[in-house]
């Protein structure tokens, strides 16, 4: 069953020795090696990561690494756009080290390790003996050699260039990320942009002194107001995410193609253009797989297909005293570490809030909402709680506590047989914070 | 046994009951113009396109430019009439809603890519350098013929097929075609192997056989 949720890994993996190895042609032994290596040295290091340090450090380090990646096939992405555009080509000696052995087993040795990483995230933190590590990696090791064989019944048309072996690494490696929430990384980068612009907007706008100044009159703001949109953070991620690909792309179109004016007869001049051409278009099929790629792990990260606990809520009521009790012990069992949720109707208004034991062994409460986001709710899995609007996870160990995109904490009390909460503080709670915020974040009108 | 560009050895060539081609034995040197002759249905056609990749053959061995056209898959038998033959037909057919110019691009295109400004000096070459944007059905027959030339020719073949090229023109029209094959050949160097009823036609040539029911039955080697 565990090995099932890796099936996605696997294939990914798969890929990637594949375009390593037809990336690297005259290297396959040391590539083949050196990701098998890579895979079992990952695996390794990310199982021992994960079991000494609990919570959610070990996967904010593989994801910080697999962000990194990105940013490094930016860099790959731009400096590719940019020689593309050069007049001439001048083969510079950072090239020959690209196509050197040890460039080829480095590269291929930090993708198995990030890939083996990636699969250790992907087991079960309490539950996965030592013989599992080692069943996923002689799994690896087989998907390894597989591709060996595999990539020999390639067309041979189809060459990678150094960038487009990147783009399809890293789409990979996003992908593989996309399909664990925890790991995920174009809904935090959405956030980021989202959260980037509206500070930048804010500050550059306050700073102007809107509607006063000279040139820039209030209207501006039906425009502006734009950029205040839901829908900014999700486009702005986008083209982040997409940017270096097309990049890629672009740049292997842009590339120049061979000198032929001294050839004499037309038709050899003309069948080295048509070849020059057809080997630039066959190296396209590799960055716009990526791009397929890459469009399908922003398609899990918007829909993603965790599990998750999301109970329905449960009608509470308040006694005469307005206080709401809800047993230990009852109709549920709230020490048992899952999220319960309930709802609370007085007055024509309502505010709907769960109870969770923290893996610290302490009961919190907290309203099924957070001070930013449209009150869409929690959900759990992985460990963690997940708000179902902007799929920001958060650890159970901070759970109750304020800010951000926490739940919102609430005063209760806890008692042997049950928790206290007061029912107008709750409604209170709910009016003031929840729906006041969402009116401002649907247009401040 | 002397080499050429083609040698054919038993080549057959069967339809059904009927056999176009009884087992011939011919080898063409490099740089010939070999004129073939023969009454309608004596095989002639039938030889130019299996030499031509245009047909396969029922039996025999067929090598041309040192490769066997047997073994040739179906994508190879393409690259190789893409890369290795220019073909003249008496019916012309170039594609009528294009100009000259585009018609000869066209076989660049199919070729690997096309250039302008070559199938304009093409079209130069062979007279039609003030006939380059008209249509097919605004030319002479001659001129029509001249087009397909350039379109033969553009590609820089090895061995240039004319299957009766002059078979629909006046003599004058005639004249002028083959004096520009012969003009091309001196410069190209391409072999031609030409289908013809015509005997002042063959004449152009270095050697003509002549076929009778699908065998060779004389060859003629003419005066330089």
């Amino acid at each position: 069953m565990v090995l099932v949720k890796l099936i996605s890994l696997f294939i990914s993996w798969a890929a990637i020795v594949l375009v390593l190895l037809r990336g690297y042609p005259g290297r396959r032994p040391i590539v083949s090696a050196a990701c098998i290596a890579g895979f079992a040295l990952g695996l390794a290091g990310g199982g021992i990561l994960i079991r000494a340090f609990t919570g959610e450090l070990p996967f904010w380090i593989i994801r910080g690494v697999v962000a990194g990646s990105l940013i490094f096939f930016w860099g790959v992405s731009v400096a590719a756009f940019y020689r593309s555009t050069g007049r001439r080509y001048v083969r510079t000696r950072d090239e020959h080290f690209v196509a050197s052995s040890i460039y080829a087993g480095a590269f291929s040795l930090i993708s198995g390790i990030l890939m083996g990483w990636l699969c250790a995230s992907r087991l079960p933190v309490a539950d996965s003996p030592v013989s599992m590590y080692m069943i996923v990696a002689l799994a690896g090791a087989t998907l390894a050699l597989a591709a060996y064989a595999l990539e020999k019944l390639l067309p041979a048309e189809i060459t990678v260039s150094q960038a487009g072996l990147a783009a399809v690494v890293v789409s990979l490696f996003l992908f593989c990320c996309s399909t664990m929430p925890r790991l995920d990384l174009f809904s935090p980068l959405t956030m980021k942009v989202m959260k980037f612009t509206h500070d930048f907007v804010h500050q550059f706008f306050e700073s102007m002194l809107i509607p006063d100044h000279l040139f820039i009159r209030s209207y501006l703001w039906d425009y502006i107001g734009l950029l205040f949109g839901n829908s900014v953070g999700f486009w702005g991620g986008l083209i982040i995410w997409f940017t270096p690909v097309v990049l890629v792309i672009l740049a292997i179109q842009f590339e120049r193609l061979p000198l032929v004016a001294h050839i004499r007869q037309g038709a050899v001049r003309r069948k080295l253009l048509a070849a020059a051409i057809r080997e630039r278009r066959f190296r396209l099929v590799i960055p716009v797989i990526a791009l397929v790629i890459m469009a399908a792990a922003v398609y899990k990260s918007r829909y993603p297909t965790v599990e998750y606990w999301d109970p329905k809520p449960l009608p509470v009521s308040a006694d005469p005293s307005g206080e709401i009790f809800i047993p230990k012990k009852g109709e549920v069992n709230l020490e048992d570490g899952k999220l319960h949720k309930y709802l609370f109707k007085k007055g024509g208004k309502e505010a709907r809030f769960f109870v969770l034991m923290t893996p610290q062994g302490k009961l919190t409460v907290a309203l099924d909402a957070c001070a930013i986001c449209k009150p869409d709710g929690y959900g759990q899995a992985e460990g963690t709680v997940i708000c179902y609007y902007c799929k920001t996870l958060i650890p159970l160990e901070t759970v109750g506590k304020p800010g951000g995109c926490n739940p919102v904490p609430i005063n209760f009390t806890e008692k042997e047989d049950g928790v206290r909460i007061d029912g107008i503080t709750l409604i209170n709670d709910w009016g003031n914070t929840v729906q006041a915020t969402t009116r401002i974040k649907e247009g401040g009108k | 046994m002397s080499s050429g560009i083609i040698e054919t050895t038993g080549l057959t060539r069967s339809y059904g009951d009927i056999c176009a081609l009884k087992p011939l034995d011919l080898v063409v040197p490099e740089g010939e113009w070999l004129s073939v002759m023969g009454h309608s249905g004596s095989g002639k056609s039938t030889l130019l396109n299996l030499v031509g990749g245009l047909d396969r053959p029922s039996n025999g061995s067929l090598r041309v430019g040192g490769k066997e056209l047997l073994t040739l898959s179906e994508d190879g038998l393409a690259r190789f009439r893409r890369e290795f033959i220019g073909i003249i037909f008496q019916q012309h057919h170039l594609v009528p809603y294009l100009t000259a110019v585009e018609n000869v691009m066209l076989a660049q295109y199919f070729h690997s890519v096309p250039d302008e400004a070559e199938a304009r000096s093409a079209l130069e070459r062979v007279g039609l350098g003030h006939r380059l944007k008209n249509r097919p059905g605004e030319l002479s027959g001659g001129e029509q013929q001249r087009v397909c030339i350039a379109r033969a020719i553009i590609n820089s073949p090895k061995l240039l097929l004319g299957d009766e090229p002059t078979g629909n023109l006046d003599h004058k029209s005639t004249v002028m075609v083959m004096d520009l094959l012969k003009e091309l050949r001196a410069e190209e160097k391409f072999t031609i192997i030409m289908v013809t009823h015509n005997q002042e036609v063959a004449a152009w040539g270095d050697r003509t056989i002549y076929l009778d029911d699908g065998v060779l039955v004389r060859e003629e080697r003419m005066r330089s």
